[in-house]
């Protein structure tokens, strides 16, 4: 509960400054800072490599990738992000 | 005393063994005035000899004021002008230019490099006036007796001015980057934040800087990707053998599991390979082969090897250690060295084995240096109890210099190949079959060992068991001083005496933290900044045209006021380009210098609410630091923890393996212990119950 709240207020308070949702630093491409907005692609990219050896879901490959000990910190807080904004689609959409 | 004539050298301790080497008892009369130590030799003419402290000169700005940029005029001054806290340098140089009156005769006796060329000529053109063209010049690599009187009877007519001449160019190019980025730097974070705080980068800093950011991206931006890989335990006459699938890497869970599914019953040898190879004698050592083997025998960082070699060099155990040569010349006398290690106990079997030859050769790299040959024992015996560092480093040197002598390690390796319904598999085996080199080297040398399989082809091989490995694959590691040294040496920037003391600045900066480097938040933003604003500077091409430059400023193919113009330059726009956009560049790094403040504070991650940090806090009213949440502030999270008020608190970054919550070491005294905060931890409860 904690947690769907502070990222709900973090997003806000996010869009209302334009700063990255995931850090303070200034907002660039695709609603991330420069350093996310990077990371974010390699998230999207590796997916596919993790499809075809796994068969994975989107989601299920997000919360593989956030739980691993060697993804990187970046990696893993866009990672963490993703999985929130989809639940909260879920919740909405519900 | 009548007219002498005087010998400068770099060190105190140099100046003692010189003048004790060519004094005709080898007791030299220790003289001291204000505190500054010199020696009256007796030979067939009067000697004094007086030392540096160093560096006594230095770079400095010409008339500009002390806290603007870009700063473009310099001169040669008395450290003491140009740095706080160096006073005693005033003193000394009057010792210096006093003693040099009654001289009729000098010679430079600083160490043959570039430092302690600019040393000595320094001190000849400036406290001795214009001394430094009719100064003689002592060449030496080891400051044993032999060497010193030899150097000293047979010294070279002139100073080495090419040598001079690239080192000024160094050091004023070196200071010109210095003085104006990292003013540029400073000043724009201070005009933004009120606050100081020194903010440096350089010629070689920001390429370093480079090189750690790169890592540090490719680490933090890393996304693993699963594999299997596929092993099987399997029997060979009775004995148990692991077996590797021929393919290392299987990209799918699918083509694993139907491999783990082919792979049943008894396979059969197809193939056996048996090789024997050579492993040669290892070169001898350089200073940056030295410093990256004691951090991987020892974990000595680059500069305490370099200070236990300098040590090492001082009490003429070893030769110098500032070099990058890889050569050992027979004029060195291989014999006589080998010939007095063979007193220390330890050794003596191996010098005699090696003395027994009937030739000696030393297993030579391609790594030359014009002025010293690699590191390597004198012969000496030390004369004072060795402390553990300096004793490792002279040993392994003593051990590296006798196995460059050995005769090459012969091994052999063996690979079966088992076929098991189409698909193979591999057993192998490696083994030392002679020692040679190895021998000369222990307990440092180390060989893989694994039991070679008996088999023939065609033989049939039990499958007891095949397993399917989930893995991943790793990010890149990280940099540590010693293999980001190795990373210098090998793109050729800085020199082999300034680069431990560059990345210890990295360190210092508070642009790095940890052995295993993590470059900071303050670190990605002065980089960004320069590679935004000034993507020259740290770029790694352009630092190693201006050394190829400086090399050729050594070798007469170039002047160094030409060289020297030539990076005013680049600077000029640079500078100016860093002044437009002061404020934006303050702005970005006083946060970074706030992030990484706080950074430093952060204990982990706060395990009652999930998304703050654990950070340590000073109460305002009680000055008593506590730990509590970052989300506290804005009255989302209540997690607080008492924290003992004695002690240092050390960010270690560790989990409690009982709970997974952060810990802090606490070091009070000599008791240092890992903290957990939760009350609840489940090792805490262990602890209890068996006091009960």
């Amino acid at each position: 509960m904690l947690q769907s709240r502070l990222s709900v207020e973090r997003r806000k308070e996010a869009e209302k400054n334009l700063k990255c949702p995931i850090c303070s630093r200034k907002v660039g491409e695709q609603g991330y800072c420069r350093l996310h907005a990077e990371v974010y692609e390699v998230v999207i990219k590796k997916y596919d490599r993790w499809k075809k050896a796994t068969e994975m879901s989107w989601k299920e490959y997000l919360r593989e990738i956030a739980k691993n000990p060697l993804t990187g910190e970046w990696a893993r807080e866009v990672a963490q992000y993703l999985i929130e904004v989809e639940g909260q689609k879920n919740v909405k959409n519900s | 005393m009548g007219k002498y004539t005087l010998i400068i050298t770099e060190k105190p301790d140099a100046a003692k063994r010189i003048a004790s080497a060519l004094d005709v008892s080898q007791k030299p009369k220790k003289k001291g005035d204000n505190g500054v130590p010199y020696y009256l030799v007796t030979r067939d003419k009067e000697i004094v000899v007086v030392p540096a402290l160093g560096h006594l000169y230095t770079v400095s700005a010409g008339t500009e004021e002390k806290n603007s940029y870009p700063v473009f005029s310099f001169n040669w001054v008395p450290r003491f002008l140009a740095e706080r806290g160096a006073q005693r340098i005033r003193v000394w140089l009057q010792v210096i230019t006093k003693l040099s009156r009654e001289a009729d005769a000098f010679v430079d006796a600083c160490d043959y490099d570039m430092e302690g060329s600019i040393i000595g000529y320094c001190i000849l053109k400036y406290a001795c006036g214009d001394k430094e063209g009719v100064s003689r010049r002592m060449k030496y690599s080891t400051l044993t007796k032999e060497e010193l009187e030899r150097s000293y009877v047979e010294s070279l007519p002139h100073l080495d001015f090419a040598l001079i001449e690239a080192g000024r160019a160094r050091h004023e190019i070196d200071w010109l980057y210095g003085i104006n980025l990292s003013r540029a730097l400073t000043l724009a974070a201070k005009k933004w934040s009120g606050k100081y705080r020194t903010l440096s980068t350089g010629r070689v800093q920001g390429p370093l800087l480079k090189f750690l950011v790169s890592r540090e991206k490719s680490i933090r931006n890393f996304v693993p990707t699963p594999y299997w890989q596929i092993k099987a335990h399997v029997k060979i006459k009775g004995q148990a053998y692991v077996a590797e699938y021929a393919k290392k890497i299987i990209k799918s869970r699918k083509d694993a599991e139907a491999i783990l599914n082919a792979c049943k019953g008894r396979g059969r040898v197809k193939k056996v390979d048996n090789r024997q190879f050579q492993q040669s004698a290892p070169v001898p050592f350089d200073l940056g082969a030295l410093q990256v083997e004691a951090y991987s025998l020892f974990g000595y960082g680059p500069k305490n090897t370099l200070n236990a070699s300098q040590r090492l060099y001082l009490d003429a155990l070893i030769s110098y250690p500032r070099t990058s040569s890889q050569k050992l010349p027979p004029a060195i006398n291989y014999q006589s060295i080998l010939k007095n290690l063979n007193r220390v106990q330890e050794y003596r079997g191996l010098t005699a084995e090696l003395l027994a030859k009937p030739a000696l050769k030393p297993n030579e790299g391609s790594r030359e240096d014009p002025a010293h040959p690699a590191i390597y024992p004198t012969g000496n015996l030390p004369e004072r109890l060795l402390s553990k560092p300096d004793r490792n480093i002279w040993d392994l040197i003593v051990r590296r210099f006798m196995a460059v002598f050995g005769d090459p390690a012969i091994r052999q390796s063996v690979k079966a190949s088992i076929n098991v319904n189409g698909h193979v598999f591999y057993v192998k085996g490696k083994r030392t079959l002679e020692q040679g080199w190895q021998r000369f080297y222990e307990p440092y040398a180390k060989s893989e060992e694994t039991l070679l399989p008996p088999v023939s082809e065609g033989e049939s091989v039990d499958f007891k068991r095949v397993i399917v490995e989930n893995k991943f694959t790793r990010p890149p590691s990280r940099y540590n001083p010693s293999s980001l040294l190795q990373k210098m040496e090998e793109v050729g920037i800085g020199t082999k005496s300034t680069r431990a003391d560059t990345i210890q600045t990295l360190y210092e900066r508070k642009y790095v933290r940890s052995e295993r480097m993590t470059v900071t938040d303050l670190g990605f933003e002065v980089f960004e900044i320069l590679k935004s604003h000034c993507r020259k500077i740290v770029s790694v091409e352009m630092t190693k045209e201006l050394e190829d430059r400086i090399n050729g400023i050594r070798q007469n193919s170039e002047k160094r006021q030409e060289v020297v113009a030539g990076a005013i330059e680049i600077l000029k726009p640079v500078a100016k380009k860093l002044k437009q956009k002061e404020r934006e560049i303050g702005e970005r790094l006083s946060s970074a210098v706030e992030r990484t403040r706080l950074e430093e504070s952060v204990i982990g991650a706060c395990p009652i609410c999930k998304t703050g940090k654990l950070v340590i806090i000073y109460s305002r009213k009680t000055g008593k630091r506590f730990v509590g949440c970052t989300n506290y502030f804005e009255g989302l999270c209540k997690a607080s923890f008492p924290l003992p008020q004695k002690g240092t608190i050390i960010m270690h970054r560790k989990n409690c393996r009982g709970c997974g919550w952060p810990t802090v070491q606490v070091r009070t005294g000599r008791r240092t212990w890992a903290l957990c905060f939760n009350p609840d931890c489940p090792l805490k409860e262990e602890k209890r119950q068996r006091r009960i």
